[in-house]
């Protein structure tokens, strides 16, 4: 099919003749064909993209369309839900431009055939990516590749968008990334002081205690801890605690089983934990709360007409207001619920739209924080909480989508990237944007200020050799090292050599790995790529 | 899982394998064929002129993949007598925890010296076990006895 001679007139009056021939010639890598991804393969293809022979776009991503991308993911309709995403994605992008070269592959980007070699096969790779460790993998691939990228991201009405290239730019790992707060054990299971500590341990704790796997490893831990000869009441104690989750958890599915559940942790564990008076000195007591009452409160509550007209709250189901009574009846209704799903052979888990599992956590969530004096949280503040949802917005991703290839055509123009700039997209603020020039790379960056060296290994290579001829040889590390899969070490002179004599390849060291080595001096640490 | 918790694993390895305090061990688990740097073994020495002193204490580390972002959490194995150890073997101490003093820059030396230092001073405003607790509140010479027939049956062989 012949391209029609005005197609790219505007891309190429803007850009000019030179940069809009790179554009066409250029081999891209898009990595995500979600929200950004979407909106970035329909901007690459109306841009000319892929669109000469040798050019093309090649578009991976691992997931299948949900009915709920098709708010802000405009290259899927109900139509494609369960369908991979990168294929739709392709064959939408194509009705909009037929004359593209762009490829697409349902995979994930982890997979070992997407090896160095790969990624050195495109000219840089564009990251349209929703979490840490795919960002972390594809920033790691390129640098060992000498690939240039471009990194994005969005959350609510902020966004992102970094180009990196290896010994220039910072890499994404160059500045540490805030991760998502977990609880101390102590603030989960004694002292909360927010609702989030009480969502926290009834998703995480109790859920998990009832109605979760079965976890055998208290039990096995204190059977070795007696075999030691241990102290036996010690033991007897931690035995009575762990036999008490237990025992509820076997009767469950018997007369009561909400009532048991309450009363234990609602009132014994209350009382207990009141006993340890110190505690208590500079926090707020808790207050165990009562099952009797509350039943009694709940049977003198007029039967729900049948028309439910009048007795109906206001507002919708999830954003109400949820009192200690509605709590409490919610609770008796989702341990009911729960206990006849009960399966021995397939433990629940929690999910967010699972009603009767977020049911249960909202209920347990909003009476521990009534024992602590903590204001309850509405069904929807609970959900998004503790289903971790992210707020997506169209119009975001559409941004960074447009920075992302604004920021593609800077690299394309020199290779010394004098316009690229790391952009911000702030809310708020009087500018829209914000852009700050791309800093060098932090040198004590455990991710980019390592040596990546192509390997090639013999088949029956031992580790002893390796460590001699090429460690030792080659790289010259001399005195002491040591040599790592992932987070196996497999070898450390002196204290571990266990491995002399076996091959690399016995020892997993397979197509695709990293083998990293490390010296007592204050060398940068190399990490082999095997090819 | 991060280059970023690795690296630093290694670098720490490499620390302490340079320099430690006396008395202590710490080295990462032996698991099939390797050594897994995300779980550690650690011995650590009740203090001098303590009531802990007799004892070595077992303790695992083990290190979350958002490492050092996140605190390693430590668990004596077997649990251990004592007010801040929960019934699980726990240990529940500030330094170690994220929301309270845990910094990323906090070395692993650091940690098993800080929990040495809760062995023999505990800290009564964070109680992780009843048991210990009320018996250190209540009956400090039985507290102590108990504490000291714990150190022998942790002396090490």
């Amino acid at each position: 099919m012949a391209v029609p001679a005005n197609r790219y007139a505007c891309s190429k009056a803007i850009l000019g003749e030179d940069l809009f021939n790179k554009v066409q010639n250029s081999r891209v890598l898009v990595v995500g064909a979600g929200g950004i991804g979407c909106e970035l393969i329909k901007n690459m293809v109306m841009t000319g993209f892929g669109g000469s022979s040798t050019g093309s776009i090649e578009v991976l991503d691992l997931d299948t369309i949900d009915l709920s991308n098709l708010n802000r993911q405009f290259l899927f309709q109900k139509q494609h839900v369960k369908r991979p995403k990168a294929v739709v994605a392709r064959e939408t992008a194509l009705k909009f431009n037929p004359h593209v070269n762009i490829t697409a592959l349902h995979r994930n980007i982890k997979d070992a055939e997407f090896s160095v070699d790969y990624f050195k096969s495109f000219d840089f790779v564009l990251n349209a990516l929703d979490n840490l460790d795919a960002r972390r993998h594809v920033n790691k691939m390129c640098l060992a590749a000498s690939v240039p990228s471009i990194e994005s991201g969005t959350s609510g009405y902020v966004g992102q968008v970094q180009p990196i290239k290896k010994d220039v730019t910072e890499c994404f790992d160059c500045q540490p990334k805030p991760v998502p707060k977990t609880f101390a054990v102590c603030t989960i299971r004694s002292t909360p002081s927010t609702a989030h500590h009480c969502i926290a341990w009834a998703k995480s704790y109790l859920f998990p205690q009832l109605f979760g796997t079965d976890d055998d490893a208290e039990e096995q831990e204190l059977n070795d801890a007696e075999k030691n000869g241990e102290n036996a009441d010690e033991i007897q104690e931690l035995r009575k605690e762990a036999a008490a989750i237990k025992e509820l958890r076997a009767t469950l599915v018997q007369e009561g089983a909400a009532k048991r559940v309450f009363d234990k942790v609602y009132t014994t564990d209350i009382h207990r934990l009141l006993k340890m008076e110190d505690m208590w000195r500079h926090r707020k007591p808790p207050h165990p709360l009562s099952f009797e009452q509350l039943e009694t409160w709940a049977l003198q509550q007029p039967a729900p007409a049948v028309n439910g007209e009048a007795e109906k709250p206001q507002g919708i189901k999830d954003q109400r207001k949820l009192s200690l009574e509605d709590s409490f009846e919610l609770f008796l209704s989702s341990v009911d619920r729960l206990s006849k799903r009960i399966d021995p052979s397939s433990p629940l888990s929690f999910d967010k739209d699972d009603d009767d599992t977020l049911d249960f956590v909202v209920a347990a969530a909003n009476l521990r924080a009534s024992a602590f004096d903590i204001e309850s949280q509405t069904r929807f503040q609970v959900k998004e909480y503790a289903g971790n949802i992210i707020p997506a917005i169209a119009t975001t991703n559409a941004i960074v989508a447009g920075v992302l290839v604004n920021q593609s055509l800077h690299l394309l123009r020199t290779s010394t990237w004098p316009l690229a700039k790391m952009v911000w997209l702030s809310r708020g603020s009087h500018k829209v944007f914000s852009l700050s020039s791309l800093p060098t790379p932090n040198p004590h960056c455990s991710v980019c200020r390592v040596v990546y060296l192509p390997i090639k290994l013999r088949e029956d290579i031992t580790l002893g050799e390796f460590v001699k001829k090429v460690v030792g040889g080659e790289v010259g590390f001399e005195d002491h090292v040591t040599v790592s899969l992932g987070s196996k070490m497999l070898w450390e002179t002196e204290d571990f050599e266990d491995n002399e004599e076996k091959t690399m390849s016995e020892l997993g060291f397979k197509e695709g790995a990293f083998v990293t080595v490390v010296d007592d001096d204050d060398h940068y640490p190399v990490e082999f790529s095997i090819g | 899982m991060s280059g970023i918790c690795l690296m630093r694993l290694q670098e720490e390895r490499k620390q302490w394998r340079k320099d430690h305090p006396f008395g202590f061990w710490a080295r990462p688990q032996k698991k099939d064929d390797g050594l897994d740097l995300m779980n550690w073994d650690v011995g650590i020495p009740g203090k001098e002129g303590t009531i802990w002193a007799d004892g070595v204490y077992k303790l695992q580390m083990i290190f979350p993949e958002d490492y050092p972002s996140k605190p390693p959490k430590c668990k004596f194995t077997p649990p251990l007598f004592h007010p801040n150890v929960y019934p699980s073997g726990t240990v529940c101490l500030s330094i170690l925890n994220e929301e309270k003093a845990w910094k990323p820059a906090i070395t692993v030396k650091q940690i098993l010296l800080g929990v040495q230092e809760l062995l023999s001073d505990p800290n009564p405003d964070d109680p992780a076990q009843l048991e210990a607790y009320q018996l250190y509140k209540k009956d400090k010479t039985a507290y102590n006895e108990k504490i000291k027939k714990q150190a022998k049956e942790n002396m090490q062989k």
